[in-house]
């Protein structure tokens, strides 16, 4: 190639860094978005949860609307017809309130202690068969979270960032130093939220996004009660 | 015209295909079941040091101090044998199980017009054959009995000095490893000139009747032929008629054809008993590789595999493996199989090994669409076996709520993603979530005015905030499955909202509210 033609690629290059780089390069620069179906969590992500990313999801207090949550994350995703993996760290998932047809792409991985479910969920993202792996730890003894050591979710990172699909962890406190979402519910729900329907309820959950791609002046987002 | 496809040493072929570094060893065979054990087959390398049909392992260990004795094993010839019908069925659906070892196969309408075509097809089944670690030689002639003649090793070249193109005899050698010897494809177009280069003991004559011919200086059993049948036969009787019958190219026989089974199985009786999995996984391996070539031979892929372990104490242990998407990949299939054994426990050794395949025809499936499935269905089967020997059978897959009012009852199924319905575009769902407790935990509650005012148990409890209740259900009051319980909606002190319940065994918090 002749060096002028050379050095003029060069000299656009620096003026302009867009607008030659290759198809395949910027399409993969795009993050890719899973919408959770939930406005006020989509609308801040710019999208939805980040694909090939962990997410976590902490509710701080006992009951905080964090299964409520995952409930609709499932349905949401039933109604994408996508089949989503559920590690149910405590076996606690009420299947009665989960209507049939989110259940019928449900598969469910009933365990008894966090080594276990963290062992199921290394061997779902191993699979790379499902787009979204949901990891229930949230009522698992403290004493079992507090032994998990970090290096178990850098390996998870690892593992995900190489498939479109998007690992959310459920936990009782921020504990997924990976992540590169991260919704905090502070919620204290009272016994009238028992006669509200879900969509009510979630839009009166006060719940705060923090997003790790985001500037730190926009990082956290906190939604208050209606 | 009839193709005959022999393989050479056949027992000896079908136990070393478990072991195909063997063959090129001197290896002998005995039957246990003969009187004395003798040996009945060696390999080149063994009959070259002077092991021969008949010696004792004894003797035979002393002319050849390295040989390895194996036994005869009838379920390893069952399996040789399958293989060479089912390779045979692949050329032609006219086929005989003739022989141990020897199947004929009718040329008939097969568009065969000249030797080399004969030649080439011959072959072609010669190299099928290989890598299924047997080695054949073929003969294709007039006759059946001639072809079977043809078809014996060596013939081509050695014993009878021909050369390829020679007259009406068309001779040639197949080029794939061999180490019993050279496998050739003879084709014989005239009885006669393949008579004229045969000898006489080829026919297998009685010895009183092979002592007569050698003294009458017939050496060939072309030489036989020019005596004439019926002044043979007037001399030597009926035994000799059927050394012309063997030779005629007239006595072309109607076949006794078979069809070739369906099932596609491999297996071997172990000669110590295996007591971990690591052996068993390697002849496993072998054994997948084996099927699936066998089923590629015939354009089928495995769609199902059966596991059989014969067990020291008698017993059997057996297991269906179905492949969620038929393939022929040895990888797929083997991780399938070494996943389920990783956690297969017996009462006691294991002694013989089974793996019979079922074929299926290859999946071609047109995704929709909107259409999300999983991408590889066979790697999401063996992580199911994984997850399913970490978490049990019971903790794995599917759940599928109970037609009953009873709380908390439902099954586990097998995920089949494939046959699940499109989701309506919008539902409504219940309101908040309850996590269970599995089981409930047992508490302590405190009611006044029928009404619960304290909770206590393991892991939460309090005096009661607000309360909703009592919610009343039962059920099976028909049978002995009745059950009976009151339901509270409870806030508890520290903003904790659980669902309480009271039965005949006592108070339980069910779950939280979250």
């Amino acid at each position: 190639m002749p060096a002028n033609i050379i050095q003029l690629r060069q000299l656009l290059s620096e003026k302009f860094p867009g607008a030659h780089t290759p198809l395949e390069q910027r399409r993969a620069a795009e993050t890719l978005y899973w919408p959770t179906g939930l406005p006020q969590i989509d609308k801040f992500l710019r999208g939805g949860l980040p694909t090939g990313a962990l997410a976590e999801l902490s509710g701080t207090k006992q009951s905080s609307g964090s299964a409520t949550l995952l409930r609709e994350i499932l349905a949401h995703a039933a109604r994408r017809n996508e089949i989503v993996a559920l590690v149910d760290g405590n076996d606690s998932l009420d299947v009665a309130r989960v209507e049939e047809h989110v259940l019928s792409r449900l598969l469910w991985v009933r365990c008894r202690s966090a080594d276990e479910a963290l062992k199921a969920a290394d061997l779902i993202l191993r699979d790379n068969n499902l787009p979204l792996v949901l990891i229930d730890l949230k009522w698992i003894p403290e004493k079992q979270l507090r032994k998990i050591p970090a290096t178990v979710w850098y390996r998870f990172q690892r593992l995900v960032e190489e498939t479109a699909a998007v690992c959310m962890v459920s936990t009782p406190w921020p504990m997924v130093s990976p992540a590169q979402t991260r919704i905090t519910l502070h919620s204290a729900l009272s016994l009238g939220a028992l006669e509200k329907s879900a969509g009510e309820l979630l839009d009166e959950l006060k719940l705060e996004v923090s997003d790790r791609r985001q500037p730190a002046e926009t990082a956290n987002f906190l939604q208050s009660s209606a | 015209m009839f193709a005959a496809v022999l393989i050479p040493n056949f027992s000896l072929q079908a136990v070393l295909r478990a072991d195909p570094d063997l063959r090129e060893r001197p290896v002998a065979l005995v039957d246990p079941e003969m009187t004395g054990t003798p040996i009945i087959q060696a390999t080149l390398t063994a009959a070259k040091a002077g092991v021969v049909a008949g010696l004792t392992p004894a003797q035979a260990m002393a002319r050849c101090r390295d040989l390895i004795i194996k036994t005869r094993s009838r379920p390893r010839e069952q399996s040789a044998t399958e293989i060479l019908l089912q390779t045979a069925y692949a050329f032609s659906p006219n086929i005989e199980s003739t022989a141990l070892g020897v199947c004929t196969i009718e040329l008939k309408q097969l568009g065969l017009r000249n030797a080399s075509d004969m030649q080439n097809y011959g072959a072609k089944i010669i190299q099928t054959l290989a890598p299924f670690y047997l080695e054949a030689s073929a003969g294709i002639a007039p006759a059946p009995a001639l072809a079977l003649l043809a078809a014996q090793p060596g013939r081509s070249s050695e014993e009878c000095s021909f050369r390829a193109g020679d007259g009406d005899l068309f001779a040639a050698e197949v080029r794939t490893p061999s180490v019993q010897g050279r496998q050739s494809v003879l084709v014989v177009r005239s009885a006669n000139q393949f008579a004229g280069h045969l000898p006489v003991a080829a026919l297998e004559p009685a010895p009183e009747i092979a002592a007569i011919l050698l003294r009458w200086g017939i050496r060939t059993a072309g030489q036989l032929l020019e005596l004439g049948k019926s002044a043979v036969s007037e001399r030597l009787g009926p035994g000799a008629l059927e050394l012309f019958e063997r030779i005629s190219e007239d006595s072309a026989r109607p076949l006794k054809l078979v069809s070739p089974p369906e099932l596609f199985s491999e297996q071997i009786e172990f000669e110590n008993e295996v007591e971990t999995a690591a052996p068993l996984i390697f002849v496993l391996r072998r054994f997948v590789e084996q099927l699936s070539q066998r089923l590629k031979a015939i354009y089928l892929v495995t769609g199902e595999f059966q596991l059989r372990l014969g067990l020291a104490a008698g017993g059997q242990y057996e297991h269906r493996f179905g492949v969620p998407s038929p393939t022929a990949n040895v990888e797929t299939l083997f991780r399938m199989l070494q996943t389920h054994l990783e956690n297969v426990r017996t009462d006691s050794p294991i002694v013989s090994l089974e793996l019979t395949a079922r074929p299926a025809r290859q999946e071609t499936h047109q995704l929709g669409l909107f259409e999300n499935t999983l991408r590889n269905p066979n790697q999401f089967a063996e992580t199911l076996a994984r997850l399913t020997a970490l978490a049990g059978p019971d903790n794995v897959g599917t759940p599928v709520v109970e037609a009953t009012h009873r709380p908390d009852v439902f099954r586990m199924r097998r995920p089949d993603f494939d046959a699940v319905q499109h989701s309506p575009a919008r539902t409504q769902h219940a309101g908040l979530q309850l996590r269970r407790f599995r089981p409930p935990l047992p508490a302590h509650c405190e009611f006044r005015e029928n009404s619960p005012a304290l909770v206590r148990s393991e892991r939460m409890g309090g005096p009661v905030a607000d309360a909703r209740g009592p919610f009343v259900s039962s059920g099976n009051w028909w049978d002995n499955q009745r059950w009976a319980r009151e339901e509270w909606d409870i806030e508890i002190a520290g903003g904790i909202l659980i669902r309480v319940f009271r039965s005949e065994e006592g108070c339980f918090i069910e779950g939280v509210y979250d």
